[in-house]
C-alpha cells in the first residue's frame, strides 16, 4: 500500500465537497492511504499572489512545513489553484534558500522548511504514481458509451518548468484516465483555455465569456459532458452555465464531472455516492449513454493534436 | 522591426525587471501575447502594449491602465512567447508597484477586483481558510452591490453547492501572526 499526505484545500469543505469525497473513495480502491495535514491554512489562492508577494509564499511555506512532519515523500492536492501556489512556492524555496529563510521568519514556531515532500496534484498522482494500468484493474463497471471532454484548465500543466508535467498546450493524462475507464475522450482544442476564474465572483462578465467559448467547444467536440479537476473551473463550467446559455442565447446542457466522480463510478461505487445533487446542471442525460454501443467513424483530429503528432516525430 | 525604448535612465523598466526576473527589453513586439491572452479584449492595453510601455518608461501611463489587473496569470502567453519572457510575472510586477506606491485607476473593474482579493485575504487572516459564503456576501456588501448572484441563492444554497459555514483553522492566532510578518516583510522589499 502507498502512502501519501494530501491537502483537501478550502474548497473541498465547500463548493467541492463532491471532489473530496470521491477523491477519498478513489484513492482507497487504488490502495493509496492518504493523511491529511493536520490543521491546513488556506494557499492564498489568487489573492494573495495579487497583492501581496510575501504572503504568497509565507501561506503555503506553513503547509509545506507541516507536511514535512509527516514522512511521506509526496504530497497531493485535488484543487488546481492549490497545487499550483504550493508548488511555484517550493519551485521558489528550493532555488533562493536566503529567500525561503526571509519567508520561513513569518511562520514563527512551526519549523523550518527542508524541501523534502513533493508536491503533485491529483490527476498527475492518478497518471504517474498509480499508473494508467493500476486504474485500468480496478474498472467493474465501465462507463463506456459516454464522450467526454477532458478540461484540463489553466494551472494544472501551466507553466510548464513549475509543473513539470503533461503538456501545457494539448495535455493527454485525463483523456487516457477517462479512456481507461471505458469512455471516449472528444477531440477538444480548449482543453487549457482559462475559465475566468476567481473573476467569477469579481467581473462575473469575464467567465461568462471565457467559460462560454469552453462550453461551445466541448459541445461542437460531440461530448456528452466536460470533466474537470479543479473546483473553480467545475463551478464556472457548471453554476454559472445558466447564465451564460441566457446571456448568449444558447442552450447547452452540459454537466460538468469531476475526474474522481468518474473513476468512483467505473470502479462500483453506487451513484449515490457521488453527491451528484449538488451539481446545478443535472448529470442524468450524460449517464444515460452508459452502456450505448457507439459505432462510428473516428473524429477529424484537431488541429493542436496533429500539430502536436508532428512536432513530436 | 525598429522597437524603440527610453533612451536615459529607466527606473520603472529596472523596477520591473529585477521584480519579474524578466527583462521586458526582449520583447521584439510580436503580439503572440495578444492573440493568445483570453483577457486581452478587456484591456485598457493588451500585454504587447504594456511591454513596450514599460520600455519607454511610461510609468504613470501603465500604472494606470487597468491591464495588469485583468491578468488571470494562466501563464498561456508565458508559454508561447518566443523570448520567453514570462509575462505574468512583469505584469504582477508592474500590480505590485502599483499597491507599494498607491496608484489606484478609477476604473470600475479595477476597484471591484482589488476590493475582490482585500475581501478575500480578510476571509484567510480570520478564519485561515476561504468562507465562501461569508466571502460573497461582503463583496456584495463592499461594491454596494446587494443583489448580485442573488439568482443562484436559492439553487446554489438548496443543493448544498454553497455551504452555510466554514470550519476555521486552530491555529488562527499562528495566521494573524504571519499576516503580520509578512507586512513587514513587504515594507523591507520596498
Amino acid at each position: 500500500m502507498k502512502k501519501v499526505t494530501y491537502f483537501p484545500g478550502c474548497s473541498a469543505h465547500g463548493t467541492s465537497e463532491e471532489f473530496d469525497q470521491t477523491v477519498k473513495m478513489v484513492m482507497k480502491t487504488l490502495d493509496v492511504e492518504m493523511e491529511e495535514i493536520p490543521d491546513w491554512n488556506c494557499c492564498g489562492a489568487t489573492s494573495a499572489h495579487t497583492m501581496n508577494e510575501s504572503l504568497a509564499y509565507a501561506l503555503p511555506l506553513r503547509n509545506l512545513v507541516l507536511a514535512e512532519r509527516l514522512h511521506n515523500d509526496t504530497m497531493t492536492i485535488p484543487c488546481a489553484s492549490c497545487y499550483q501556489r504550493m508548488k511555484v512556492t517550493k519551485a521558489h524555496m528550493d532555488e533562493d534558500p536566503a529567500l525561503a529563510g526571509r519567508i520561513n521568519s513569518t511562520i514563527v514556531g512551526e519549523g523550518s522548511y527542508e524541501g523534502k515532500v513533493a508536491v503533485k496534484s491529483m490527476l498527475q498522482y492518478c497518471y504517474e504514481d498509480v499508473g494508467l494500468d493500476a486504474i485500468k484493474a480496478k474498472v467493474t463497471s465501465p462507463i463506456s458509451g459516454m464522450k467526454l471532454a477532458c478540461y484540463y484548465g489553466c494551472l494544472l500543466t501551466r507553466p510548464k518548468a513549475i509543473t513539470q508535467f503533461d503538456s501545457p498546450e494539448y495535455p493527454m493524462s485525463m483523456d487516457h484516465i477517462v479512456e481507461a475507464l471505458g469512455a471516449k475522450a472528444t477531440a477538444f482544442d480548449f482543453k487549457t483555455e482559462c475559465c475566468g476564474a476567481s473573476f467569477s465572483i469579481s467581473d462575473t462578465d469575464v467567465v461568462l465569456q471565457l467559460s462560454g467559448k469552453i462550453l461551445e467547444m466541448a459541445k461542437e467536440s460531440g461530448a456528452h459532458a466536460i470533466v474537470v479537476a479543479c473546483p473553480l473551473c467545475q463551478s464556472n463550467l457548471d453554476m454559472r452555465q445558466p447564465d451564460i446559455e441566457k446571456k448568449y442565447k444558447i442552450k447547452y446542457n452540459l454537466p460538468v464531472f469531476y475526474l474522481t466522480q468518474l473513476m468512483a463510478m467505473a470502479f462500483g461505487y453506487p451513484k449515490d455516492k457521488m453527491m451528484f445533487a449538488k451539481h446545478i446542471i443535472p448529470v442524468d442525460s450524460a449517464l444515460a449513454h452508459i452502456g450505448e454501443v457507439t459505432e462510428e467513424p473516428k473524429p477529424a483530429k484537431s488541429k493542436k493534436a496533429v500539430k502536436a503528432e508532428s512536432e513530436a516525430e | 522591426m525598429i522597437t524603440l525604448s527610453y533612451q536615459g535612465k529607466n527606473t520603472f523598466l529596472e523596477a520591473v525587471n529585477t521584480k519579474s526576473g524578466s527583462n521586458v527589453l526582449e520583447c521584439y513586439q510580436c503580439g503572440k501575447c495578444v492573440s493568445t491572452c483570453p483577457v486581452s479584449n478587456f484591456m485598457d492595453f493588451p500585454p504587447r502594449e504594456i511591454m513596450q510601455m514599460i520600455k519607454l518608461g511610461l510609468k504613470e501611463e501603465t500604472q494606470m491602465a487597468n491591464s495588469m489587473w485583468f491578468c488571470l496569470t494562466c501563464s498561456a502567453c508565458a508559454g508561447r512567447c518566443p523570448r520567453e519572457i514570462n509575462i505574468p510575472a512583469v505584469m504582477e510586477a508592474v500590480r505590485h508597484i502599483a499597491i507599494e506606491e498607491n496608484y489606484k485607476p478609477e476604473d470600475k473593474h479595477v476597484k471591484n477586483i482589488r476590493k475582490f482579493h482585500e475581501i478575500f485575504l480578510d476571509m484567510i487572516k480570520r478564519y485561515g481558510r476561504n468562507y465562501e459564503l461569508r466571502m460573497m456576501a461582503e463583496f456584495n456588501i463592499r461594491t454596494r452591490n446587494l443583489f448580485k448572484d442573488m439568482h443562484l441563492a436559492p439553487k446554489a444554497l438548496l443543493k448544498g453547492k454553497i455551504p452555510l459555514g466554514v470550519k476555521p483553522l486552530k491555529s488562527t492566532k499562528a495566521i494573524k501572526k504571519m499576516y503580520e510578518m509578512a507586512e513587514k516583510l513587504e515594507k523591507q522589499n520596498k
